[in-house]
């Protein structure tokens, strides 16, 4: 939307948190349903899978793992963990889906599923960029938003290990992400613009 | 392993094994952690809460055991993450040997059920001639909504106090919400409930009655003249 164009308003910053509020909470309602799919798969070794010591490839991005800890954090940081997060699920998401359409013991409703996510995280991603922009150019937050300039690079290539992530493992590990997403920008929304809906 | 004793015939044994039945956390800050002993084998039983947290080898005891009440473990905010798993288990002891819970695996994120929303009002207001229910409250003081650290949505029930079905209303994440169609005379029961977005309902609020005016009279004989 360029400037001046008719027709085209452009979006308060309450309303950008609120649209990429939306879309996240859309995104880990999937990989929720998803997950408990893939539960009910796997339910006959349940104990066997709590048992494993699961680790997402996302557990050495640092994130705040309580309330204080979240308010504590700068705008910018919160920010950058939130870009981090979406950035690091691309690849595997795609992968996921890739090994969802050719496995045959799940249905097109699972498959369609995953591609949905894959597709979800990018726009997500895009959504959290603009809004983050729209920060900048207010003057609420610095410039110093690193995954903004060259969001590829954040992730370490580890993508052997990212393709031996077990499906089930990978959903559970999204299942959290995707909260995480959605919390902090809620949090962050509610210290940027405290009047809309906090 | 049992041992009888000659004048009460009565046996001792080890505890039997006690039974984790419950977690709930009531604002995504703290959480509490609950229990079934099982027999205690006729001997004085003590129980404990063991804990690890994921990716961490560190076993840890229930920091506390009295603030939520019997057969309980309380975790302030200090000892309570959340996206992290707890892997909890309780064992009984006894003189005659232990006995180990099935373990649970728990989440913060997952077990969350809000108290229920507080300072219930319900009143009368008129649009045109006709009354209407203006129902407000407050979520539950414990739980952060103006942070963004959790976001609560509501349900509201009513009543006629001699009808047995309650009809219910969705309110979204607002705090008010207006009843239309009401029955001239008609004594209502208005409560409400709270629910985070991906946990437990709350129990109902209490219970808030109003008395609907005669307005039906005030009308018909608007209408007769």
């Amino acid at each position: 939307c360029t400037n001046g164009q008719t027709g085209c308003h452009v979006l308060s910053l309450a309303n950008l948190f609120d649209r990429v509020i939306q879309h996240s909470a859309r995104m880990h309602g999937i990989s929720s349903d998803l997950h408990s799919e893939f539960e009910q798969y796997f339910l006959p070794s349940k104990n066997q899978i709590g048992r494993v010591g699961r680790s997402c490839h996302t557990s050495t991005i640092l994130t705040p793992n309580g309330k204080e800890n979240a308010q504590r954090m700068a705008r910018e940081e919160l920010t950058e963990v939130i870009l981090k997060l979406l950035v690091a699920w691309r690849d595997p998401l795609w992968h996921f889906h890739q090994s969802m359409a050719h496995h045959h013991d799940f249905n097109n409703f699972s498959s369609n599923k995953a591609l949905e996510m894959n597709d979800m995280v990018h726009e997500l991603r895009k959504g959290v960029e603009k809004v983050a922009e729209k920060m900048q150019v207010l003057g609420i937050i610095s410039n110093s938003v690193s995954s903004l300039a060259s969001p590829e690079v954040s992730l370490s290539s580890d993508s052997a290990d990212k393709r031996l992530m077990k499906d089930y493992d990978l959903l559970y590990c999204f299942r959290r992400d995707s909260n995480k997403v959605q919390n902090y920008l809620k949090i962050l929304k509610c210290r940027i613009v405290p009047d809309h809906g906090c | 392993l049992f041992f009888t004793t000659h004048a009460t015939g009565k046996r001792y044994g080890p505890p039997e094994k006690p039974a984790l039945t419950r977690c709930r956390s009531p604002e995504k800050e703290t959480f509490t952690c609950w229990w079934e002993p099982g027999s205690d084998g006729g001997l004085p039983t003590t129980h404990a809460l063991y804990y690890r947290k994921e990716s961490s080898e560190t076993v840890y005891e229930c920091p506390d055991y009295h603030t939520a009440g019997e057969n309980s473990c309380f975790f302030n905010k200090n000892d309570t993450s959340i996206w992290v798993n707890y892997n909890i288990t309780v064992v009984a002891t006894n003189a005659l040997g232990r006995a180990f819970s099935d373990p649970v695996d728990i989440d913060v994120v997952y077990i969350v059920k809000p108290n229920p929303p507080e300072k219930l009002m319900v009143t009368v207001m008129e649009d045109k001639g006709w009354p209407f229910l203006r129902v407000s409250w407050e979520p539950p003081h414990k739980a952060d909504t103006r942070s963004g650290w959790i976001t609560l949505i509501y349900e509201l029930r009513v009543k006629l106090e001699e009808e047995n079905d309650w009809e219910m209303h969705l309110a979204g994440q607002q705090k008010m919400f207006n009843i239309f169609s009401l029955r001239s005379g008609g004594k209502y029961l208005v409560e409400v409930r709270c629910k985070p977005d991906h946990g437990f309902w709350s129990e109902w609020s209490s219970t808030s009655y109003i008395k609907v005016p005669d307005y039906f009279h005030r009308e018909k004989s608007v209408w007769i003249l």
